[in-house]
Parts: C-alpha cells; sequence; structure tokens
C-alpha cells in the first residue's frame, strides 16, 4: 500500500509538470474561444427604432483610445438592423469586428416608431437568460432613437451620459422623473395589473424648452398637457440639430470640441413625461404633471417642487419628508382606493418681491398656501387616474392591490376595477415648522 | 491508526457542514426551479422540504446518542456484513447520482458568472483535478475544511445580503398561500432531489464523539442553513416578483441591483467568488462519501483510485451530457425523487430499528 | 611508555592541515606537555593565561590530577581516545597533552571569528529589543539563556553534517514543551547524514516531513526575545551553530503574520495590523491574477470608468493582458533578485535603471502599460509585509498568474480551494498548520488574526497540547 503511495507520490511530479506546461500553453495562446478586453466593443447605450419589419439598432460604443495618461475614449454609433435585436447585434459585431458586450450598457432608448410594437417583443432579447444584466435604464424618445443618440448633447461630453443624467436617481428622488430600469419594467408588466411605464424624453435646441417650463403651470395649462393622449407621433420633433449630427459619431471623452463649442446645436434633454404601458402596448404619454402625480405615489421622494397659487401670489412650494402611496379596500361590495400623500412644506420662491422679514418665515407656509398645494396634487393625481381609467392602463398598480390585499374580490373586480373604484384622497401637507 | 483519526470528525464541524453547505448547494437553480413551480408561495415548498429533512436529521443526529457504531457496523450488527456492503453499494451509486445535478449546475454557473461569453467545457474539467484530490480525504479533512469554509460562507454571504435585501419588495410575496396547494407541495416534491443532508449525517455517524445536547446543534445549525437559503430564496423572490422564473443563478442576481455597483463595479463578484469556493468544497463531499461508501462495500482502501473511478464516471457524463441539463433536471424532478426520498429519508429512519448495541454489551 | 609525541603525531597524521598548531612547553620542573588548536577558531590568548602559563610555574613532576587542577580555564574535559581529540581541534577547542600519560585533556578554547550581536535586518523592531542572533552558537545560546533563566531550559547538543560537524541545539522547557517532541526532533536530524550543514535552512528540511512542499513546517527567527517567546509557549527551539535563523517547531501558518512588535504595541494596534498583513497578502498574491483574468475573461469585474483608463491604457499594446502581466512580473523578479546580489554601489544604479529606464520607458513605448505595472509594484510590497512567507507567496503568485491567464477566475477560485483542501490537511509535528482557524481553536483565535490584550491571552496556545496550560497568573 505504502509503495503504491510513494509510486503515486513519484507520478505525481510528471503530473504537476504536465499540468504546468498545458496551463503555460493556455496561458501564452489563450486563444480558445475567449474574447478578451481587445476584443470587446464596450456598448454604453442602445436605441432601437423600428424599420419596417425589422428593428434598427443603434449602439452608442465607447472606443478607448491609445493613452498613457488616463482615459482617453471616443464614443461612436454603429448601426445595425434585423428581425431581433440580437440580429442587429450580430450585424454591429460583424461591421466593427469586435463582440458587442452589453454588460456595461445603461440605457436602452425606444424611438417612438416602437410605440406601434409590442413592448417586450421589442425588449425580450435584453431578458434572454443571461444576455444582459436588467440594470439599464429604459426611456421612450420622441423621434428616433438612433438621432437623439446622435445628438451633441450640452451637460456632457456624450448624450448616453446626458441621457443618464436626465433619468438619474436623483432625479427620480425629486419627482421629475419616471426613471425604469429592465427588470422594475418586466416586473410591473408581467404584474397582474399588467402596465409599465418609462420615461419620455425630448431633445430641445439649448434655450428653446418645448416642454412646458418647469411644471409650475398651475391647473393644467401647460402647453404641451397631453392629457395621456399622444399615442403615435412622428419623429420630427428631435431637435434642429439632431439631424445634422447623424453619422458624425461622438466626440472623444472629455474633449472641449464637444457639448459647448457647437454652441447653438447642442441640446439639452428632458424626460419629465412618461410614456405608459398596458398590456405590453404603447397606452399614451403622461404629462409633466400627471408624471409627477405618478412618480409622488410609485416612488420615493426627498423633495418636490409644486407652485401653489394662494393669496393671489404664486408660489414654489418644496415638499420635504414626502411619503405617498395608494391603498385599496373593499366596503360594502364597493372597492375604495385611498391616494395618500404626506409631506412637509416650505416655501422655495414666490412671485412676489422679497421682504426679508417675511423670508425669514418660509418655514412657517400659511395654511392657505398649505391648502393650494394640497388640491394642486389632489388635482394632478386625479388626473392621472382619470387618464388611467380611461386607457385602461393601471400604472398605479390598482388591480395588483385588489389581487394582493383583496383576494377574494381580485374576479369580481379585475375588469373594470379603474373604472368602478371609489377615490379617495388623503392629502396631508404640513408647515416645515 | 492514522486511518482512524482520519475518519474522524468533530460535532462543530458537522454543525458548520449542516449549515453552510446545505444552503450553498441550493443557491443556483433551486431558487428559479421554486419560483417557476411554485410562485410566491415559493418559501412554503421549501419550508415543507426542510421541515421533513429537519426532522429526519434530527432522528438521525439523536440516533448518534444511542449508538457510537458506523452506519456500516448498525446494519453489519442487524443485518449482516453481506448486506452492510450491498446498502454501502447502493449508497456510493446514490452520492453519485446526487452529484450529478449539483454537478452540471456548477458547470452553468461557472460559465456564466466567471466568465462573461459562455467558455468551452475545457474551462470547467480542472474542477476534477481538485475533487480527486479531495476525494482522497477522509472525514477529517472534510470537517477541516468546514471549519474554513463557515466563516467564508458567512462573510459573503452577510456581503451579498448587504447588497440585496434593500432592494426586496416584500409586496411580491402578497397574496400568501394562494397559490393551488398542488402547485406549493408539487415545488417541493420536484426539487426533492437536491435534499441529501440526512445522508452525509449517516456517513457522519460514528465517526464523531456524541456529547449532550449534540443532536440539538446539529438540527439548529441544518435550521440555520434552512434559514439562509429562505433568505436568498425570499431575497430573490423579493427582487425579481413574477420574472424570478425566468431568471437563473439566483445567488448572483440578488446583489445586482445595489447602488454602489455603478460606482465601484460588480464587488459583488468577489463575495461570489467566495462563495464559490464553499459551494464547490459542498459539491465535493457527495464524491468524498461516494468513495468512502465504494470502500466499505468492496474493502479496497486505495482511495486514489477510487476517487479517480468515481470522478471519471462524473467527468464521462459531463461530457457526453454536457448541454443536457434541462433533460437531466426532468428526469431528476419526475423520478428520481423517489430515490432521494428512499435514501435520503426513509432508510435513515429505519437505522433506528437496527441494533444499536452488540449483545456482549448488554 | 606512550611518548608526547607519540601522541601528537596519532593526531597530526590526520590532521595535516597547516593550521593545526602545535603548541609545545616544559613547566620549570621539566615535564613536556604539547598543546594542539586549530589557528583561528582557538582563543591563543587564553591558552597562554589559562593553560602555559600557570602549567610553565610547576617546580616538581605534577600528576595527572595535579595538572587539571593547575589548569585555570573553566572548561576542561578529560579524554582519552585520539578520535576524540582530533574531533575537538576540528571543532576549535585545545587538547593538552600530558608527557607520559595516554589520557589528555579537551579545554574550551572555541573562539570563532564571528560579529557582535546587531540589529537582525530581516526583522526591524521600532519599540522592542533589538538584539539579534549571530552565526555564533555559543552567542546565540548565551542570547537565550539571559531571557530564559528557568531552571526547566533544557538545552540538547546535536551534531549534523559528516564533514562539518555542524553543533545544533535544541532549546525547550521541560513540562511545558510536548512530552516526545525533541526527542522526534533529535531522531529526524539524526536520520539524515549529509557533507555539510552551512545554515539553518538544511536542518529545517530535515525536521520537516514534507521538504518538497510549498509551504514550510517550521517558524524562523532572527531574534531572541522572539525565539524564546516562542520557546515559553511550548515550542522547540534550533539553533544552528553558523546561521543566524533559529527555527522553531511546531509551526503554524499564522505565525507568520505576528510581529515581535505586535506584543509590545497596544493590542488594537496590533489587530489593525495584522488584519493588514492578511489583506495584504490576499491583494498581493492574487491581484496581477485577478487584473489578468478579468481582462481576459470577466470584464465586469472592474468598474466601468476604471476599464475605460485601462482599456485606454491598454489600446494599442502588442501583447496580450496575459502575457503583459507574465513579462512584467518577470522584469520586477529579475530586479529583485539582483538588488539583492549586486554589489550596493551597483544596485543603487539598478534601481534608476529599472525604475525609469525600463518602466517608463517601457510605457512610453506602448509596450507594457502603467496600471501593469502598478499593479505588479503594489503586489510586490503588499507580499513583503509578511517577509518570513515571501518565498511562498512569490512563487503562489506565479502559479496564479499562470491559472489566471489560462482558465481564468474559475481557475483562481479552483486553485485556492485545492491549497484549502491542502493545507488543512498538512501538519507540523503534530499541530495542524492551519490551527487555529481549521480545525478551530476558539481559545488559540485571541492570538491568530487578531491580537487580544495580555490578560486574555492567559493561556498557552491549545494546539500544542502542552502540559503546563497556563501562561499568566493574574491577581
Amino acid at each position: 500500500m505504502k509503495d503504491r503511495i510513494k509510486n503515486l507520490n513519484k507520478y505525481s511530479h510528471i503530473i504537476y509538470l504536465l499540468v504546468m506546461l498545458a496551463l503555460l500553453g493556455l496561458f501564452f495562446t489563450n486563444d480558445f474561444g475567449i474574447v478578451d478586453i481587445h476584443k470587446t466593443s464596450l456598448i454604453v447605450a442602445v436605441g432601437i427604432d423600428p424599420a419596417g419589419e425589422e428593428v434598427q439598432v443603434t449602439a452608442q460604443i465607447a472606443v478607448p483610445q491609445p493613452s498613457q495618461s488616463g482615459e482617453n475614449v471616443q464614443y461612436t454609433e454603429v448601426q445595425g438592423s434585423g428581425l431581433t435585436v440580437a440580429d442587429a447585434l450580430n450585424e454591429i459585431n460583424a461591421k466593427t469586428g469586435t463582440y458587442p458586450k452589453l454588460l456595461f450598457c445603461k440605457l436602452i432608448l425606444l424611438g417612438e416608431g416602437c410605440q406601434k410594437n409590442e413592448l417586450f417583443k421589442t425588449l425580450g432579447c435584453f431578458y434572454r437568460r443571461n444576455f444582459s444584466e436588467l440594470t439599464a435604464l429604459v426611456a421612450m424618445c420622441k423621434g428616433k432613437a438612433q438621432e437623439m443618440l446622435e445628438m451633441p448633447a450640452n451637460i456632457a461630453p456624450e448624450n448616453s451620459l446626458a441621457l443618464q443624467k436626465v433619468l438619474s436617481e436623483e432625479l427620480k428622488k425629486s419627482a421629475n422623473v419616471s426613471s425604469v430600469d429592465l427588470k422594475k419594467l418586466a416586473e410591473t408588466n408581467y404584474s397582474v395589473s399588467e402596465a409599465c411605464y418609462m420615461p419620455y424624453i425630448e431633445a430641445n435646441v439649448q434655450g428653446t424648452s418645448q416642454s412646458g417650463g418647469n411644471g409650475d403651470d398651475v391647473g393644467g395649462e401647460s402647453p404641451d398637457s397631453s392629457g395621456g393622449q399622444q399615442g403615435g407621433g412622428s419623429g420630427g420633433g428631435s431637435g434642429e440639430g439632431g439631424g445634422q449630427q447623424s453619422g458624425q459619431g461622438g466626440q472623444s471623452g472629455g474633449s472641449p470640441q464637444s457639448g459647448g463649442q457647437q454652441g447653438g446645436q447642442t441640446v439639452e434633454f428632458t424626460a419629465r413625461k412618461t410614456a405608459v404601458f398596458s398590456g405590453g402596448k404603447f397606452a399614451g404619454i403622461l404629462d409633466e404633471q400627471q408624471a409627477f402625480a405618478l412618480n409622488v405615489l410609485k416612488n420615493s421622494v426627498n423633495l418636490a417642487i409644486v407652485p401653489a397659487d394662494a393669496e393671489g401670489v404664486h408660489y414654489t412650494v418644496g415638499l420635504k419628508s414626502t411619503s405617498g402611496g395608494v391603498k385599496l379596500k373593499v366596503k360594502d361590495g364597493v372597492p375604495e382606493a385611498t391616494f395618500s400623500f404626506k409631506a412637509k412644506a416650505q416655501i422655495q420662491g414666490a412671485r412676489v418681491v422679497l421682504d426679508p422679514e417675511t423670508a425669514m418665515h418660509d418655514d412657517v407656509v400659511s395654511p392657505e398656501v398649505l391648502r393650494a398645494t394640497e388640491a394642486e396634487l389632489q388635482r394632478r393625481m386625479e388626473d392621472l387616474i382619470k387618464t388611467c381609467a380611461e386607457t385602461n392602463c393601471d400604472v398605479l398598480g390598482i388591480k395588483d392591490l385588489l389581487h394582493k390585499y383583496n383576494y377574494k374580490y381580485f374576479e369580481a373586480f379585475k375588469d373594470d376595477i379603474l373604472t368602478r373604484m371609489k377615490v379617495n384622497f388623503k392629502i396631508q401637507i404640513g408647515s416645515v415648522s | 491508526m492514522s486511518g482512524i483519526t482520519d475518519m474522524k470528525i468533530s460535532v462543530r464541524q458537522i454543525c458548520f457542514i449542516m449549515l453552510a453547505y446545505t444552503a450553498v448547494s441550493k443557491f443556483i437553480l433551486y431558487p428559479t426551479a421554486l419560483s417557476f413551480n411554485s410562485g410566491r408561495d415559493l418559501l412554503f415548498s421549501s419550508l415543507i422540504d426542510f421541515l421533513i429533512q429537519g426532522v429526519i436529521i434530527w432522528a438521525v443526529s439523536f440516533l448518534c446518542s444511542r449508538t457510537d457504531k458506523t452506519f456500516f457496523k448498525l446494519i453489519e450488527g442487524t443485518l449482516g456484513k453481506v448486506v452492510a456492503r450491498i446498502i454501502y453499494g447502493l449508497f456510493a451509486l446514490f452520492f453519485i447520482v446526487a452529484t450529478v445535478i449539483p454537478l452540471f449546475e456548477q458547470k452553468v454557473y461557472v460559465q456564466a458568472i466567471f466568465y462573461d461569453t459562455i467558455p468551452s467545457l475545457l474551462i470547467f474539467l480542472p474542477f476534477f483535478a481538485f475533487s480527486v484530490y479531495a476525494a482522497c480525504k477522509g472525514f477529517k479533512n472534510i470537517g477541516r475544511c468546514a471549519d474554513v469554509c463557515l466563516p467564508l460562507f458567512l462573510v459573503s454571504m452577510l456581503f451579498i445580503f448587504a447588497m440585496s435585501l434593500g432592494e426586496v419588495n416584500w409586496q411580491h410575496f402578497f397574496p400568501v398561500l394562494k397559490t393551488p396547494l398542488n402547485k406549493v407541495f408539487g415545488g417541493s416534491l420536484i426539487t426533492a432531489f437536491r435534499f441529501v443532508e440526512p445522508c452525509w449525517l449517516l456517513m457522519f455517524m460514528g465517526h464523531f464523539e456524541y456529547k449532550k445536547h449534540d443532536a440539538l446543534k446539529i438540527t439548529l445549525s441544518y435550521a440555520g442553513g434552512a434559514l439562509f437559503t429562505l433568505l436568498v430564496l425570499a431575497t430573490f423572490y423579493g427582487i425579481y416578483g413574477d420574472i424570478a422564473a425566468s431568471r437563473q443563478f439566483a445567488i448572483s442576481k440578488i446583489s445586482l441591483f445595489f447602488p454602489a455597483i455603478e460606482l465601484i463595479g460588480r464587488i459583488d463578484l468577489i463575495a461570489l467568488y467566495i462563495l464559490e469556493a464553499v459551494m464547490l468544497f459542498a459539491l465535493v463531499i457527495n464524491i468524498q462519501f461516494a468513495v468512502h461508501c465504494i470502500i466499505k462495500c468492496t474493502g479496497y482502501g486505495n482511495r486514489a483510485v477510487l476517487s479517480l473511478a468515481v470522478n471519471g464516471v462524473l467527468l464521462i457524463m459531463l461530457i457526453f451530457l454536457n448541454n443536457s441539463l434541462d433533460a437531466l433536471l426532468g428526469i431528476w424532478s419526475q423520478w428520481m425523487w423517489i430515490a432521494f426520498v428512499i435514501f435520503a429519508n426513509i432508510i435513515p429512519l429505519l437505522a433506528w430499528t437496527m441494533r444499536k448495541r452488540d449483545k456482549n454489551e448488554g | 611508555m606512550i611518548t608526547l609525541e607519540k601522541n601528537v603525531k596519532s593526531v597530526k597524521d590526520v590532521l595535516t592541515s597547516e593550521d593545526i598548531i602545535v603548541f609545545e612547553f616544559d613547566s620549570l620542573g621539566g615535564k613536556k606537555f604539547a598543546a594542539i588548536y586549530a589557528d583561528g577558531v582557538a582563543d591563543k590568548q587564553l591558552l597562554g593565561e589559562l593553560v602555559a602559563k600557570p602549567l610553565r610555574a610547576v617546580e616538581k613532576d605534577a600528576s595527572l590530577d595535579e595538572v587539571k587542577k593547575l589548569l585555570a580555564s573553566p572548561e576542561v574535559k578529560d579524554g582519552s581516545k585520539i578520535p576524540d581529540a582530533i574531533k575537538e581541534v576540528s571543532d576549535g577547542n585545545a587538547v593538552l597533552f600530558v608527557d607520559g600519560e595516554k589520557n589528555f585533556f579537551i579545554i574550551g578554547l572555541k573562539k570563532p571569528p564571528g560579529r557582535t550581536v546587531a540589529e537582525p535586518p530581516t526583522q526591524v523592531t521600532v519599540k522592542g529589543p533589538r538584539e539579534g542572533f549571530t552565526e555564533d552558537i555559543k552567542t546565540n545560546l548565551g542570547l537565550v539563556r539571559k531571557r530564559l533563566k528557568s531552571e526547566k531550559l533544557q538545552i540538547k547538543m546535536l551534531k549534523t553534517g559528516k564533514r562539518s560537524d555542524t553543533a545544533v541545539a535544541l532549546v525547550y522547557i521541560d513540562g511545558v514543551c510536548p512530552e516526545g517532541l525533541p526527542e522526534r526532533i533529535e531522531k529526524q536530524i539524526a536520520d539524515n547524514e549529509i557533507d555539510m550543514v552551512p545554515d539553518s535552512s538544511y536542518v529545517a528540511h530535515f525536521i520537516s516531513k514534507k521538504p518538497r512542499s510549498l509551504f514550510k513546517r517550521n517558524g524562523t527567527s532572527e531574534k531572541p526575545d522572539i525565539f524564546c517567546a516562542k520557546v515559553s509557549e511550548g515550542r522547540v527551539g534550533l539553533i544552528v551553530d553558523g546561521s543566524p535563523i533559529a527555527l522553531t517547531v511546531p509551526y503554524m501558518l499564522t505565525e507568520d503574520f505576528q510581529t515581535g512588535e505586535d506584543y509590545y504595541a497596544m493590542s488594537y494596534r496590533s489587530t489593525i495590523l495584522r488584519i493588514l498583513r492578511v489583506m495584504a497578502l490576499f491583494v498581493g498574491l492574487f491581484l496581477p491574477a485577478i487584473y489578468v483574468s478579468s481582462q481576459l475573461f470577466k470584464i465586469q469585474l472592474i468598474p466601468f470608468k476604471l476599464l475605460l483608463k485601462i482599456s485606454s491604457s491598454i489600446a494599442g499594446l502588442p501583447l496580450s493582458p496575459s502575457v503583459e502581466m507574465f513579462l512584467v512580473l518577470f522584469v520586477l523578479e529579475v530586479l529583485n533578485e539582483a538588488s539583492i546580489r549586486m554589489p550596493k554601489y551597483v544596485a543603487l544604479a539598478l534601481s534608476v535603471v529599472g525604475a525609469l529606464v525600463l518602466g517608463d520607458t517601457a510605457v512610453q513605448a506602448g509596450i507594457i502599460s502603467t496600471p501593469a505595472i502598478i499593479i505588479i509594484a503594489f503586489s510586490a510590497i503588499c507580499l513583503y509585509l509578511t517577509p518570513d512567507l515571501v518565498e511562498t507567496t512569490t512563487t503562489l503568485r506565479w502559479i496564479y498568474l499562470i491559472i489566471a491567464g489560462s482558465i481564468g477566475p474559475f481557475g483562481i477560485v479552483l486553485f485556492s480551494a485545492f491549497l484549502v483542501c491542502y493545507l488543512v490537511s498538512e501538519q507540523s509535528y503534530g499541530v495542524p498548520l492551519l490551527a487555529p482557524f481549521a480545525p478551530l481553536i476558539k481559545n488559540d483565535l485571541y492570538d491568530s488574526m487578531v491580537k487580544a490584550n495580555m490578560y486574555a491571552l492567559k493561556n498557552r496556545p491549545e494546539a500544542f497540547k502542552v502540559k503546563d496550560k497556563v501562561r499568566l497568573k493574574s491577581k
């Protein structure tokens, strides 16, 4: 027995040697199908536009340039088309000679044309097993996604970064944008409510905002207020500079040529509107105020800005310590949805001449302003609920609530809960101090 | 003499195995399978399995307080040496069968989390070099590896949970228990083949010195392992909700949404890689038991040769059935669970009926 | 009649070398004496003072006993066999023959040339004793005796090396050291016959049961305070003549993460430093491997912004990431070796050539990238935080690098699992190498990766299974 073990030990050296030789062989050749950093193209954003029966995918690719003194990256857009997104990516692979990796893709931009297609037919590729992570942000844009990805942005050297900035978590926490990632999108779409939403991005030539200001209009007087009825739409609104920039490729990261130096041609992006989908189909676009209401009800908001007209003065009220949500109960056979929102208010601005003495008391908000703020919030929520009911798009997740917490009534109300439910509001705005 | 001490293990080490290995062996496709079968009530399906196994583990560990014999000696004393050898032969076969799915799962998991693009099977084959080496070792080695693995397991789990619990939406679990019961129980049944822990304890029987309350310690450790598994299941389903069934490799998917990942990259992968080391030991333990059973069955004592043989069989299976995990999962969940119920549940309970004392011991 | 000439001739016939001096002198009474010694090793001055001077003054024909009483040397032994005389002369002692006597005296006059006690270069301390072992075993034993005055301290003198006849002192404390351990070590040393033992590392091989292993089985120390502390914990120490590095067994891997200063500084600080050393070791070991495997197999391991920087650095490089790292590590090893072996004034120039010319120019020329140099440099620094393990860790770094470049991150994990599986089975004289972690020994954890305060370390390490367990009794 011991002899056998000794024999094994004798051979073990030869085995170790052979193993090391084999590993060294692999080490120096490393040519057994691996896709290393040299062969990879880093896709940072993807734009998807329908092109007849096919889809056209625009991949914004980071192309590192040789540099010994830090980062030097050029961003370029490459198009590919095919019957599926995967087909199109394959074409991109063929065009660039590198393997497109979506692992670092942080943005998926759907062109306006995608409104006509089933959402998850387009996005399905990203959910297939482990093709990519579900952390990428998804948004729909006005016009073609390709054009939007090619527009020079004013706030970041490459526009995918600028686009991500307008979808940022910080903006989401101020109820200005309804950012969602792939996971959240699928999660809501495949829930009982079968409804999902994503930000709707618009590009404006710098200084010529078309989006109805900053949502400070009280009483639904936004010039672009669409009331959720904007199905379809053209690609014409991609900004004056957009089309001209097409095909020029991105600019070098950190290059002073990008952004500001192109003067009037740079664009600014806004994503205060929200595209909503029901059953995977496009259902409409919520305007800024409806989107705001959706955000305060669905997301965790740290500071929201709401306009309020009281005592003949227009106030801009900041809402802190907010908590909002929807609850559903069935009372006496009638479903009752309670939309609640609680916050502490502080005056942030007013259309009156600043009086230092009164400004000192901005933390003490008068009851009139508080009531006006509550009324404004309620109005926005009512507007949102009305749109949801009209389009039968349950982005507020009412059916989900029915299913989760009132399961026994689910079968009875699931089809018409949005129109049948009694709506209550519980909005409590208090003064910060 | 050294042979005897090589087979000694301490109760602490058994507890560590029950805690860490139980959990890690269920982190790859088990959550996905349960999400698919039992939906939001997956925790109940899992709990059913864990409760059954927990009772059996308690029964076996309590049996250890009644006798210091090994399971082999127990059968030998009751049914004779030939039967004992046959049963150990069957157990060897069972352990090989019990390794198949975890091995294939491990392969796909490794390909997914260690590589950006699916690499060739060649990449996974070095596992067998490790497995051959590990299977040459006795229980003492298994125990000491568990000593190393437990802190690694706890640290990496802490890390992963810290990165993922904030993303959990507990509303995904509502309405509770509205999934049809046949689906809940069906979920338990078709994943039953993943529960072999009572067999581990059966193999350790007689190789450790039983002290008062050890049965409780072992059972509680198993409960700890179950708790970790349930937490991972809850986190996974709480994050993904209805789309959980389409997400594979649960443990690698739950920490993806941690906000800091945006800035510092996939640091969760470090924790996952540490956890992978524990997974490798958990996978190899079945092979180690298979070798142990063959030694008992045949009386042939050269572990190295037997380890090569067992690993050779698994290697051949892996090469020829490389892309057949789905088919294997179908067979295992539809038919093989019967074998698992017999070997992991019924036989351990039957051990109670065996003669625990020698005649001359009174 | 045994003549003096005959005795001297017997020795000189064997020790023919010219440095073996025969010093013959007569007493006033006419008695003839001959002292034989090895020039340069024995102390001539003492021979004159303590041996020749008193004996010359004798006026009568003194007997052998009277001669012995007259010898002023404190170390006088009787001898009767010529081979013993030859051995002692070779060892540096003097042999005194008396005319007409078969027996002789061995006079301990060994004083080999050597350096004085100084601070050891490998274990520098800021706080704490600065004495270090020298190459002289007697000096070293003196340094040990100075610290361990216990009557239980045992020093067993052994000899090893067929030609060198090197002295090895086995140092242990009776009643503290595990029973039978000194005898086992003695047997291990006796079982090996070798021409020469120039250094303690030879003895380390003798006492290691797996000399081919990548992991050593004994602790090393150049400082008597650490050596004594280890001996008083229950270990056996070995001091080898001609080597300033003393050995201790049993050995646990965790020892090499500890320094003498840990015991002199605050326990909190010591704990932080120990954790730092562990982390540094893992970083040093894995960083080059992870860097290579992330570029080849798993880009996601690198944060996106860093990835862009790395991509910029490596864009246009003619080498693959693995070969690049291999090359940089190769250059580091060459520079390292050269800086140790070269004369100091050249070494300075070498560092300039290495750092500036090779590194900077290679980057400028686009042969290697800056991140690769940073990673290898940092890895090298990290590994030197545990200098006693550096032979093992630098070898392992190569292995990990090759595995990372061939199998990828899975290979790194797999090889680590293999190492764990291997190390948990390994032991040094019955003490598991990974103790107190595997097997877990709760009480010993207080002086492992953490350093608890002195009062928490009341007992000696349980891993050694010592008889006298209590180290500290406090009221």
